[in-house]
């Protein structure tokens, strides 16, 4: 769905931020991870073609990012972004909801039952007519989730969707992550978030210095220890207790530990 | 943090002279010519002005305006040439219009006063921090609440221009088109503005009190941050342009 070949990108000369990527992405779900200004806003940005490919090229279906406005794109690629008040921009809930599918030349009403569905979704449904910047910020991102949702793309990015969310916040972009599997979409997740990512996503790539120094299946990802450690990410707690107990495999979840734990206990 | 300012950093006398100096001498690039008004002082100033951008190593950056001002001044040479009234002497013609010594002549110191103001600005500008500046009148006096208002017009500008990208961003994201021919240009812009202004507005808001829980408002005497940069020659230079002015005044009533 996405071809990523030979991507070079820089802000400014002398400090490339990537150099000669090559990825591609199917409809498996995807979490990118790396340190603290690894680059993966940055990705997130070329892919969405908001920022363009200093060299190389980047192929999202039949379009090519380069030549092609980010306009254009947000049919196909959603992005969340990172810090929701760069993404509002407008007075009410609702209309944050339905900028997009109107953008997109949604007729009205369909707009309207994507964006009440949408809201729904996140949990804002009874507060359609409240400013956005009198939400909280866990609300705030919510919201920049279901401003994406509603347009319906094939691909949705998120960036930093946890940041800042409680339990029961997790627990919802949790479950829109599922919604959106159920419905076959490509869910790319930019995030710090270690146990999230072995509990939700089935490949994980790893970026350091411009580079991608791990591409795989997540439980292959987290058992290289020393790679992780190397670009300064720290793999799961749960695969951390398993390591330290000895265990040979790599554990992704509460439950296969248990699970493996009662075997060797008998 | 970006900064409107034209400010360009090099290493010259005029960047190490007090901002104030400059301030007096946009006083004198602007009253010289009109107290003495005949077209040889206004060149003299001129060419004053140009030596003082070229030794302070910023004529280069100063093109940018004097295009826009020198189209301007074009105009206007060429309607005060050609139908000035009281235009008698001709000095060419070119087809059906007629170019006239006195409308050209008048032009002319008119367009060198113009010039020489905008350089005398340049200098300020192009020489001088926007902080040194406020820092210099506050020290001499100026209410440090002007002076907050002075830096932060230098500052909000960018901040605004930084806002309309993100916004832009937000909006081209999410399917409006703001790439493309001016029309699409120019659609894009005004849903911008709403959202500009309520950010700058709560950004405001948060200064705003920023400010207050650190005690601006204090009615005690502030205190400086930085120390006080010592100036050269800053009396000296004061009192010359001050004198020359004088000496200007006394030679037009003499005369
Ligand atoms: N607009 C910009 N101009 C110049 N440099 C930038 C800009 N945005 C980001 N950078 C730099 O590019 C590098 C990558 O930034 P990016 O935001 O992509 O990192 P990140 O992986 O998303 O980090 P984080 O985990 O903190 O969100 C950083 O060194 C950052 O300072
Ligand atoms: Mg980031």
């Amino acid at each position: 769905m996405i071809k990523i070949s030979n991507l070079s990108y820089a802000y400014t000369k002398n400090t490339p931020i990537f150099s000669e990527i090559n990825l591609e992405f199917d409809r498996r779900s995807t979490a990118i991870i790396g340190q603290n200004g690894a680059g993966k806003t940055t990705l997130a940005k070329l892919l969405k073609g908001l920022l363009k490919p200093f060299d190389g090229e980047i192929m999202i279906g039949q379009y090519n990012v380069k030549t092609v406005s980010a306009a254009e794109l947000s049919k196909v690629i959603g992005l969340v972004f990172q810090n929701p008040n760069d993404q509002i921009f407008k007075s009410k809930v609702l209309d944050e909801v339905m900028f997009g599918p109107l953008a997109i030349k949604m007729s009205e009403s369909a707009a309207k039952k994507n964006a009440l569905e949408a809201l729904e979704l996140v949990g804002l449904h009874e507060q359609l007519e409240t400013n956005p910047h009198d939400l909280s910020l866990s609300e705030k991102k919510l919201l920049c989730v279901a401003a994406v949702v509603a347009m319906d793309p094939e691909i949705i990015v998120f960036d930093e969707p946890t940041i800042g969310q409680d339990y029961a916040g997790k627990e919802k972009i949790r479950n829109i992550i599922q919604v959106l599997k159920k419905r076959n979409k490509l869910v790319m997740t930019i995030i710090h978030d270690m146990d999230f990512v072995a509990e939700n996503f089935e490949r994980t790539i790893v970026i350091n210095e411009g580079i991608v120094i791990l591409d795989g299946d997540t439980r292959k990802v987290f058992a290289e220890r020393e790679i992780l450690k190397h670009a300064h990410v720290e793999d799961p707690s749960i695969t951390q207790l398993g390591k330290v107990l000895g265990f040979q495999e790599t554990f992704l979840t509460v439950e296969e530990f248990v699970q493996r734990w009662k075997q060797s206990q008998r | 943090m970006k900064s409107i300012s034209l400010y360009t950093d090099r290493k010259s006398v005029l960047h190490s002279l007090d901002p104030i100096n400059k301030l007096y001498y946009i006083a004198f690039a602007i009253f010289i010519p009109i107290i003495l008004p005949s077209i040889e002082i206004s060149l003299a100033c001129v060419a004053l002005s140009f030596t003082l951008l070229i030794s302070g190593k910023v004529f280069t950056k100063t093109m940018p305006a004097f295009g826009v001002v020198l189209f301007t001044l074009l105009t206007v040479i060429l309607i005060q040439g050609l139908f000035r009234p009281g235009n008698a002497t001709i000095l060419f013609q070119a087809g059906p219009f007629t170019m006239y010594r006195e409308g050209l002549l008048y032009a002319s110191i008119l367009s060198l006063r113009v010039i020489n103001i905008v350089s005398s600005f340049m200098i300020l500008v192009l020489t001088t921090s926007p902080s040194d500046l406020v820092d210099s009148l506050v020290r001499k006096g100026m209410s440090p609440r002007i002076g907050y208002v002075i830096s932060s017009v230098f500052q909000i500008i960018p901040e605004m221009m930084a806002a309309m990208e993100t916004i832009t961003d937000a909006q081209r994201a999410r399917g409006m088109e703001t790439e493309g021919n001016l029309r699409v240009r120019i659609r894009a812009f005004f849903p911008l503005l709403g959202p500009v202004v309520l950010g700058s507005l709560i950004n405001t808001k948060e200064r705003a009190m920023a400010l207050e829980v650190r005690g601006f408002n204090a009615k005690s005497p502030k205190t400086y941050l930085l120390d006080q940069k010592q100036y050269r020659f800053s009396t000296v230079i004061q009192w010359g342009i001050l004198f020359v002015i004088g000496c200007a005044i006394v030679w037009r009533l003499a005369s």
